[in-house]
């Protein structure tokens, strides 16, 4: 059913799982430092003004009835 | 020209879900019957409403529906910018979105197939999605296929600039599919394979390119990888580029303290630019070499479109910054160099406009040109008739700022040609008037109270 136009690139493609592993360590122990600094009042603000990854499904809703 | 009025959009060729086609001056786009399964999962799964309501995704209307082909209309965007005309942030930003973009079609059964960077741009002072046909149905376990696309188009000249600067944003003009990953890897600095999000995505990705660079016959099995492993990746590269940033020292820091401007100057210059802007009522209005966009914000609230450039990477930035906190959805900030204006790339060099052809494409009612015409002149050693024929090229009125040579800033300008000095004699306002009346007439002429500069305003001559 996918079609592709482009190359992706074998190594590309092979390379994901090794990726996603490294991303996945990286992931959890940020999750788990971060729980450390909030609870000794260590986080900061960020500055940067692109909001966060996660879309606001709630608006949404409503209008895939 | 072909019957009915509709031509071609001339980038718009490498997708066969559908292209790009003017209709009369209406750019629409057309679906043809291979996507029409993928086309309408999205549209009745309510895919492309959240998106738009969100302001992903570039809002359209379907137009016609037959069994050989759908059109949809998107809504017209005021002025296409190319990756290598963005700042540091602004490119990051559309890094993020697109990674935003993909991890919200993987929640809702769908991927992104296309990671081009030419896929956003920016409008209504944000990133925003234009190719409405990049998604496509997810297959279980699969990886993502436009992954390398995101790393050459994205990742790696993100990397590469906090390194090295934005100037590497230039490669993409030599590279319209994405710097290559081995050439990502060989520019970045040995410390970089430190960092594990680096180390993988880039160089450890360079050498899997190399070691299965000759799989001819595409025999080797690709590796599955599952659902949350792919969104691992995703998370991890946004926090990874949302932390990126750059060590980049200019001059627009404090650009307006060091200039000759005290306060007296400063506002009777913005007096006189809000009363001959006003008085014009344009539409779209460019300053060119406009810094942070400081002057254009005086007008900013009367002029319905407004673009800001300047050569500068950073002042760029900092406007781009002010749009998003001030949410001043009608003005556009990008980097361009008058001297190097971005050249038409591509495919018959028409993929991507040249920046003349897109000015003139915008054509905008007023262009403000302020303290510029030294820098043009002096530094770039362009005779008047030739900057005027620039300007002419898509200018209705001009307003100039002309810095006579008992101006600072000329005089520095001047001292620094040494023995070449007197080559520059010429740099007074009666050559100048000389030059630029071949291409337009004066309307308004007035020196700025308390400096050595002169103001014009010049209206086209065709």
């Amino acid at each position: 059913m996918n079609f592709l136009y482009f190359d992706p690139g074998l190594g590309a493609m092979i390379v994901q799982a090794v990726v996603a592993a490294a991303a996945g360590v990286l992931l959890f122990s940020k999750g788990v430092m971060y729980k450390i600094k909030g609870f000794l009042g260590l986080l900061k603000e960020e500055d940067d003004t692109y909001d966060s990854i996660d879309i606001d499904e709630k608006e949404d809703t409503d209008d895939t009835k | 020209m072909t019957q009915n009025n509709t031509r071609p959009h001339q980038a718009s060729f490498r997708d066969p879900s559908g292209y790009m086609f003017y209709d009369g001056d209406v750019l629409r786009r057309a679906i043809n019957p291979i996507y029409f399964k993928q086309y309408n999962a999205l549209k009745d799964g309510g895919f492309f409403k959240t998106l738009i309501k969100n302001k992903l995704l570039v809002p359209h209307t379907q137009t016609t529906v037959s069994e050989h082909q759908i059109v949809i209309t998107p809504e017209p965007i005021a002025f296409i910018t190319n990756p290598y005309e963005w700042s540091f942030e602004q490119y990051k930003h559309a890094a993020l979105h697109t990674l935003k973009v993909h991890k919200y079609a993987l929640s809702k059964g769908f991927i992104l197939k296309d990671a081009s960077a030419y896929n956003v741009t920016f409008d209504k002072g944000s990133p925003v999605f234009i190719d409405t046909l990049s998604f496509d149905f997810y297959e279980k376990d699969t990886p993502w296929r436009a992954y390398k696309q995101f790393i050459t188009h994205f990742f790696g000249p993100l990397v590469l600039a906090s390194y090295h600067g934005t100037e590497i944003f230039k490669m993409l003009q030599s590279h319209i599919d994405g710097i290559p990953v081995k050439l990502i890897a060989s520019l970045l600095p040995g410390k970089s394979k430190l960092s594990s999000t680096i180390y993988t995505n880039i160089h450890l990705l360079a050498k899997m390119e190399r070691t299965h660079s000759e799989d001819y016959k595409a025999e080797t099995k690709i590796a599955k990888l599952s659902l949350k492993a792919q969104n691992n990746i995703i998370d991890n590269l946004f926090d990874f580029i949302k932390k990126l940033s750059i060590k980049q020292e200019t001059e627009w820091g404090n650009y307006y303290d060091k200039t000759n401007y005290n306060d007296t100057a400063f506002q009777g210059k913005k007096t006189l630019i809000e009363n001959w802007v006003t008085a014009l009522k344009p539409q779209r209005l460019i300053d060119i070499g406009g810094n942070d966009g400081t002057f254009a914000r005086t007008v900013v609230t009367k002029v319905p479109h407004v673009i800001v450039t300047d050569i500068d990477s950073n002042a760029v930035g900092y406007n781009y910054r002010q749009i998003q906190q001030n949410k001043e959805t009608n003005m556009l900030a990008f980097v361009c160099d008058v001297l190097q204006p971005a050249p038409g790339i591509g495919l018959n060099n028409a993929e991507r406009n040249s920046l003349v052809e897109r000015l003139q494409c915008y054509s905008p009612d007023v262009t403000m040109a302020l303290a510029l015409i030294h820098h043009i002149t002096l530094s770039g050693n362009v005779p008047f008739d030739r900057s005027a024929q620039f300007f002419a090229a898509f200018s209705k009125h001009l307003i100039l700022e002309f810095p006579t040579r008992e101006d600072s800033w000329v005089t520095s300008l001047l001292v620094r040609k040494r023995e070449f000095m007197n080559h520059f004699d010429f740099y007074n306002q009666e050559a100048f008037e000389a030059g630029y009346t071949q291409y337009f007439d004066i309307q308004k002429k007035e020196i700025i109270p308390g400096t050595k500069r002169v103001l014009y305003l010049l209206k086209n001559k065709v």
